[in-house]
């Protein structure tokens, strides 16, 4: 029906958008193609692969090896969507300026994170880990054992977000968090924030750091943060993890209170 | 002593009084007068007591005309008074430079105005008082009229608010586009006048109607379809046989009761337009290379990017933060290209990368020409079958091959030239660049194909030419008369057979491909823009990811490839003007219809642009690529009617060797027979070798004299920054010396408590 030169036209079309999105293909690729892949070969799920990996190639006791473990797995092998390297420092940076002392991180997911933030906190503090599917858990458990962290510093409690955080003051005695990391279901951002706010659990200083907020996005996170007025808000820019070309950010709120 | 001015107290006043005779104006600035006469008075009644009693009696005369005044004046006084008002002139018009407080300047302001006018009028003599007055009177009225004008003629530019509100929410490179257009819009509203009224009105009242020659009718053949929306889209039919196009025409010398040269005014017309197009980007470049080139220098970047930076024209919170997040990233690379420039590694890399990068353009370029001329061959094997077995979408290949290529051809160019790693604004005139090459290159490609069409037709000419005379003969031994005094059998125009006509081929493709090319940018418009926007607003609530921040997210309006795109279709304006008349009244149309759409589009599905260009260093840049456009599209009209002959059988040259033989005809019979004599020593090649000669020489000296203030420029400017080097040293001498003095100032207080301590003790 349409001739061949209508259909040769587009072609300078199709390149264009090829290597516009490159990196977009690239990551659609390595994070559902190969996983989909790798699932049906080994029969493991992708965080217990990731596990075995760790489990063989780090130092027990070391946080620092882990970690790099996992950053190699996760840019090598496969992809799973932890903090990475790049926007790991910026949160290590914000932790040893705020130096807090009770931790909330929500989206526990593999534990990389959870590691990374149990690192760089100050003697004496305590990080609540909530992670709300059981056998990333299970794994998160070990891999932050194998860190070297004990139940003093960091606690894993495995229930869906907004379920905890009700019962947080009531059930571990928590009055007021110095520290939180978003870091689970983009679309939860929001309610729990707000959940957060209406429990009390925030005080003046504050400081809340909320990963992907521009890929894969939470608009609406980002349109009730312009709208309230309750925080100082800014977003720090970098690249997605383990990948150069897609850009993200992460975004950091310093709780003020209500005027 | 008194003063000139309280001598002319009752003078003033009775002139006051004269002035309300003659002409009325603000009853304020009367009793302002009198109440500053009554200060004047009150403030010099210590001086001239007697005189006041004197004013007061006169004031209730009035009736005291101008004979008594001049007396009183000395000619000394009335020089000093002359003297005076000059001064306060002066002051003013140059009250806007002075470095006053504002309310200081207005204050000054009205008391001069207010002394001005009071004793003007009594500056000149006896009798030529009155019209000195008068004179001054309606200069002050005339000088009212002019800003008054002026202010009407502002609020007459079209669409001024539209583009303001554009500029304040876009700045000011986007809105330079619609600045552009709407200077487009002028242009052909201007060769609309002239085609219209000097070509189409014409023929259409004055020529000929339709159906009453050959050549002005729909053949029989066609006539069953002649009315078809189809068939008229495509400009055939009864679209074809009319004065929308050069077929229609006639080709008889004089119509009309006042004898209308209509061959010569066509083609007067169509050089006239060229002309004037040529004048008018000429005299636009002149002036705006007159005002470019300010702070382009390569030193005091740094400031330069501080001070300036900001674009006053914003009015949108959002505009302002997006040129904020520019101008910030713009700093940042500023830094990162002084660190650059400082460490070149990897030039070899670099270069081959842009050696790369150009030959992928390269083979772009190539594969995009290859395919147009592939296509516009395979429409000439389409045309030879008969139009009517083939679909729609096979019918108009050529045009939307040229639509489609054109639209994404620069994208991959784009895309490419991200591997080149140029400054912005270097990649920026690259891209500009190589979107013009496409669409020159497709746009003669597209020409030499129509050359084979045009060749094909002349061949048929041959042949029809041969038939009709056949048939002609045929015709007349059938009547069986053999004188020629029989009268001839009328025969419905219809029904004769016509000659091919290849200047309404060519005019009715240019209409088809402006129309195509039309459709494609309102389509692209409403899909690209409209449908996206609306996607990305409404499905937002149920998408994984942001698609406002990420992949389709809003679009930027793209400045460059708009313009180029108004560029190349006023070029296929001025290509196609000669043989489709229609074809400016049809940009007209597009253009009105451009503005209102894009207007809209902009303001409800356009976001900001990230980066923000200066638009001021590119407008020359833009008339230029339209000047060579102008130049590069009338070559080919020139081109075949320098050399083709024109059709036998259809327009308003049919019969003549070549189209301008009619300038000859006109020469030789309606002009005095001297004056082609002088036109023919004219154009002798010993006259015209010589002035072309003398041009040149012109050129050339005008350019080295160019070349020298050029370089004069330069000097000063070193010369400046010399100075303010030594003035930079001499002020960093001063704040050293003044440092030296504090600290010693501090050392002597320092000694001075010692001492008072030691006293102490």
């Amino acid at each position: 029906m349409v001739s061949p030169a209508i259909a040769l036209a587009f072609l300078p079309l199709l390149l264009t958008l090829i290597i516009r999105y490159r990196y977009y293909f690239v990551l659609f690729y390595r994070a559902v193609l190969v996983r989909i892949w790798k699932d049906c070969v080994t029969g493991l799920s992708r965080e217990e692969r990731a596990f075995q990996y760790v489990l063989t190639n780090a130092t027990p006791g070391d946080p620092d090896s882990i970690l790099e473990a996992f950053d190699y797995w996760c840019s090598k092998v496969e992809f799973i969507s932890n903090i990475g390297p790049k926007k790991g420092k910026i949160l290590d940076r914000l932790l040893m300026e705020q130096s807090p002392l009770t931790v909330l991180e929500l989206g526990a997911h593999c534990g990389y994170s959870t590691v990374r933030i149990a690192r760089a906190l100050p003697l004496g503090a305590r990080l609540y880990s909530i992670e709300m599917d059981q056998r990333n858990a299970a794994i998160a458990e070990k891999i932050i054992r194998l860190a070297g962290f004990d139940d003093d510093t960091v606690e894993l409690i495995v229930n869906p977000s907004d379920e905890v955080i009700p019962r947080l003051r009531s059930d571990y005695n928590l009055e007021r968090l110095d520290f939180v990391f978003m870091d689970h279901w983009k679309k939860c951002y929001l309610p729990d924030l707000q959940l957060l706010e209406a429990y009390g659990l925030l005080g003046k200083g504050s400081m809340i750091v909320a990963d992907n907020v521009l890929f894969p996005g939470a608009p609406k996170f980002l349109r009730y943060l312009r709208k309230c007025g309750l925080y100082e808000w800014k977003i720090h820019r970098a690249t997605l993890e383990y990948s150069k070309g897609i850009r993200d950010g992460m975004a950091e709120l310093v709780y003020q209170g209500i005027k | 002593q008194i003063t000139p001015f309280c001598s002319q107290g009752d003078e003033d006043f009775r002139e006051n009084r004269e002035k309300e005779n003659r002409g009325k104006r603000r009853n304020g600035e009367r009793d302002k007068k009198k109440r500053e006469n009554g200060r004047r008075k009150r403030s010099s009644k210590s001086v001239s007591e007697p005189e006041t009693s004197e004013e007061d009696d006169n004031e209730e005369d009035g009736n005291n005309d101008g004979e008594v005044r001049p007396e009183l004046l000395s000619p000394e006084e009335l020089e000093r008074l002359k003297e005076a008002v000059d001064e306060k002139k002066k002051l003013i018009q140059s009250l806007r430079g002075k470095p006053w407080p504002m309310k200081q300047k207005l204050v000054t302001l009205r008391e001069s105005q207010q002394f001005v006018e009071k004793y003007e009028g009594a500056l000149g003599k006896g009798k030529g008082r009155k019209l000195y007055a008068y004179k001054v009177m309606m200069t002050k009225k005339w000088m009212k009229f002019q800003r008054d004008f002026e202010n009407f003629k502002t609020a007459c530019i079209p669409w001024e608010m539209k583009i303001k509100e554009i500029e304040s929410h876009f700045g000011s490179s986007v809105a330079s586009y619609f600045i552009f257009l709407r200077w487009m819009y002028g242009i052909n509203m201007i060769l609309f006048g002239l085609t219209f009224g000097l070509v189409m009105v014409p023929e259409a009242l004055m020529g000929r109607p339709y159906g009453s020659i050959p050549r002005k009718t729909v053949p029989r053949a066609e006539e069953a379809s002649a009315m078809d929306f189809a068939v008229l889209w495509d400009s055939g039919g009864y679209a074809q046989y009319s004065v929308l196009f050069y077929g229609y025409y006639n080709n008889q010398r004089a119509i009309g009761w006042f004898k209308f040269r209509m061959p010569l005014s066509y083609f007067l017309v169509g050089v006239g337009t060229v002309a004037y197009s040529y004048m008018v980007v000429i005299r636009t470049m002149a002036r705006n290379a007159n005002e470019s080139g300010i702070g382009d220098d390569n030193s005091f970047n740094f400031s330069w990017k501080t001070f300036t930076s900001w674009d006053y024209l914003i009015g949108n919170p959002e505009t302002a933060d997006n040129k904020f997040a520019s101008i910030t990233t713009s700093f940042k690379e500023a830094i990162l290209e002084e660190q650059e420039s400082r460490k070149d590694d990897n030039i070899h890399l670099t270069r081959f990368l842009r050696v790369l990068a150009n030959f992928l353009v390269l083979c772009c370029l190539a594969g995009s020409g290859y395919l147009i001329y592939f296509v516009v061959r395979r429409s000439q094997k389409f045309a030879l079958e008969g139009l009517e077995n083939h679909t729609w979408w096979e019918r108009n290949e050529v045009n939307m091959v040229m639509s489609l290529l054109g639209m994404f051809c620069p994208m991959l160019f784009d895309v490419i030239s991200t591997l080149e790693n140029y400054h912005p604004r270097v990649a920026l005139q690259w891209q500009l660049g190589r979107i013009f090459a496409l669409f020159l290159g497709n746009l003669y490609t597209f020409i030499i194909a129509l050359m084979d069409a045009i060749n094909l037709k002349r061949k048929e000419e041959k042949v029809v030419k041969y038939n009709i005379t056949m048939w002609e003969a045929s015709f007349y031994n059938g009547t069986g008369s053999e004188n020629s005094t029989a009268p001839p059998i009328t025969i419905h125009p219809a029904d004769v057979p016509r000659g091919p006509c290849w200047e309404t081929m060519v005019g009715q493709e240019f209409v088809r491909l402006i129309i195509s090319d039309t459709m494609t940018t309102y389509i692209t418009l409403l899909i690209g823009d409209f449908l996206r926007a609306v996607l990305v607003r409404f499905l937002n609530h149920c998408w994984c990811w942001d698609l406002e921040a990420g992949f389709p997210s809003y679009s930027e309006f793209d400045v460059s490839g708009n313009v180029l795109g108004l560029i190349f279709n006023q070029g296929m304006i001025w290509m196609g003007a000669f043989y489709a008349p229609c074809l400016p009244a049809l940009n007209l149309l597009r253009l009105h219809v451009s503005m209102y759409l894009q207007c809209w589009a902009v303001m409800c599905c356009n976001v900001p642009q990230e980066r923000v260009f200066k638009a001021s260093g590119s407008n020359n840049f833009y008339m230029a690529m339209l000047l060579v456009i102008l130049f590069l599209s009338t070559l080919p009209a020139i081109y075949t009617i320098v050399t083709i002959p024109p059709s036998f059988d259809c327009g308003p040259f049919s019969g003549k060797n070549r189209m301008f033989d009619v300038i000859q005809e006109t020469l030789e019979s309606d002009f005095p027979a001297w004056f082609s004599k002088v036109f023919s020593y004219a154009s002798n090649p010993g006259l015209v070798l010589p002035f072309i000669l003398l041009m040149v020489l012109a050129i050339y000296y005008l350019q080295s004299t160019s070349k020298s203030y050029k370089e004069a420029n330069i000097e000063l400017k070193k010369k400046l920054q010399m100075v303010t080097h030594n003035s930079e040293n001499f002020v960093i001498f001063l704040l050293c010396s003044f440092d030296l003095i504090l600290i010693a100032q501090k050392r002597i207080l320092f000694t001075q408590d010692g001492i008072c301590l030691i006293l102490q003790y």
